[in-house]
């Protein structure tokens, strides 16, 4: 890397090395759902499961932002309509092809890295990874103290600068932590998917699989053995559980 | 100089020693001194809470300690000892008291006793919208939640077994 790319903001940075992995051939439409197991509540969770999820950034479609708001509704996330501070835990992206103009959009959260640099630079503990691969905020632990966003590549984790006066029961939040997609552990946890994932397919974009990828039946784990699915800057090494196709 | 101060100190002492006796003498009378707190109790007939009403008294912080660290880290979610559950039953649906009021379950005993805590500073205080369990009893159903409705189910018979295969494979 020359020392020019040094200082290029980390959005586009991740946007560039995607754009550099694109031109992979898209295969036709997918049966894109999964299912979740539902496990008994007084269950921990397991090693033998591993969530992640497929987007089929051909099927993503531009100015479409049906997940972002989902994601909103379901977890509580409201704006002050101070977009470089306002909380997001999904965005979505467009990237484009300086040579042939190709643009490609797709939704951004966190990837739930197998490796995640936000866990490692953590002082108090409180950004960790559940056995089932779902990285979180330990919000009762954490001091605010932002290390994790800073570690994190691909920009997915937002400080609370505010009072948080509208939560959901299910997603307590509040001022002076960290934040970012917890995969709707919520739901997961009781066999569902992500509010992101569902609204796609409601929007009938179906861009989006949530599934085991451990588990070589479930849908997701079909489709990235038959189409594969590309990481992000699979160069940092992370192994994330959020796979993309077409970049 | 010193010497005053000694025996100042000391009275202190007897005078905080008197009062704890006094406060104890109505703990083991297991009477309640007239100034106490009053609690609001749930009004859906429910009379028994989780564990007996002292331990709880005692104790319910531990409980729910315990609980926030298995829900957070290894995704227990049983009901029982469950912050969101204590709000459901005690506090009722639409109310417009918030933590902090005398008449808000934890507040009325937190206020009086002077102990401060930033529980609800993310969690609601209240219940959220169809939740609120003051109409039922809520201790006599403590069943696993239902699978969300929304996925379609492909597979499922042999999920299990499969993921017993991947985990011996390792498949990283
Ligand atoms: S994407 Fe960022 S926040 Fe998510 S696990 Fe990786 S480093 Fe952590
Ligand atoms: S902000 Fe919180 S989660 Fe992030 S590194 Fe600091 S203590 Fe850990």
């Amino acid at each position: 890397m020359s020392n020019s790319d040094v200082n290029i903001s980390r959005r586009s940075f991740v946007e560039k090395s995607a754009t550099a992995a694109a031109a992979l051939t898209i295969a036709p439409g997918m049966f894109l759902h999964t299912v979740a197991e539902a496990k008994p509540a007084d269950q921990a969770v397991s090693s033998a499961v591993r969530w992640g999820m497929l987007i089929d950034t051909a099927k993503c479609a531009s100015g479409c932002t049906a997940c972002v708001s989902a994601c909103n509704t379901e977890n509580g996330i409201a704006s002050h309509d101070r977009p470089r501070t306002d909380q997001q835990w999904i965005r979505k992206v467009t990237l484009r092809d300086k040579q042939t103009k190709h643009e490609i959009s797709l939704p951004m959260l966190c990837q739930h890295c197998e490796k995640p640099p936000c866990v490692d630079v953590c002082p108090t503990g409180a950004s960790f990874k559940r056995d089932d691969g779902i990285v979180l905020v330990d919000r009762h632990i954490c001091i605010g103290c932002r290390y994790c966003m800073m570690a994190c590549p691909y920009k997915a984790r937002s400080f609370a600068h505010e009072t948080v006066d509208n939560t959901v029961d299910h997603q307590p939040r509040g001022k002076g932590t960290v934040e970012s997609c917890t995969m709707c552990v919520h739901r997961v946890d009781e066999g569902g998917t992500p509010a992101c994932v569902e609204a796609c397919s409601e929007a009938e974009h179906g861009a989006m699989i949530f599934g085991d990828i451990k588990n070589p039946d479930s849908e997701i784990s079909k489709q990235l053995l038959k189409h594969g699915g590309k990481q992000i800057r699979a160069d940092l090494g992370l192994n994330t559980g959020v796979r993309y196709r077409g970049i | 100089m010193q010497q005053l101060n000694k025996r100042m100190h000391n009275t202190l002492i007897t005078i905080a020693g008197l009062a704890m006796l006094a406060f104890s003498a109505f703990a083991f009378a297991g009477e309640k001194p007239s100034f106490a707190p009053k609690v609001p109790h749930p009004t859906n007939g429910s009379t028994e809470c989780v564990q007996p009403e002292d331990e709880m008294k005692k104790n319910h912080m531990n409980y729910l300690l315990h609980q926030r660290d298995q829900t957070m880290h290894e995704g227990i979610r049983t009901k029982t000892y469950s912050l969101k559950e204590c709000i459901n039953c005690h506090v009722p649906e639409n109310s417009e008291v918030r933590f902090g009021d005398d008449k808000h379950f934890c507040s009325s005993c937190h206020n009086f006793t002077a102990v401060s805590i930033d529980c609800f500073q993310c969690h609601m205080d209240r219940p959220m919208e169809g939740k609120g369990t003051q109409g039922e009893n809520p201790h006599s159903a403590h069943t696993t939640p239902t699978a969300n409705k929304t996925t379609i189910s492909t597979d499922v018979a042999d999920t299990s077994k499969s993921v017993q295969d991947t985990k011996e494979a390792g498949n990283e």
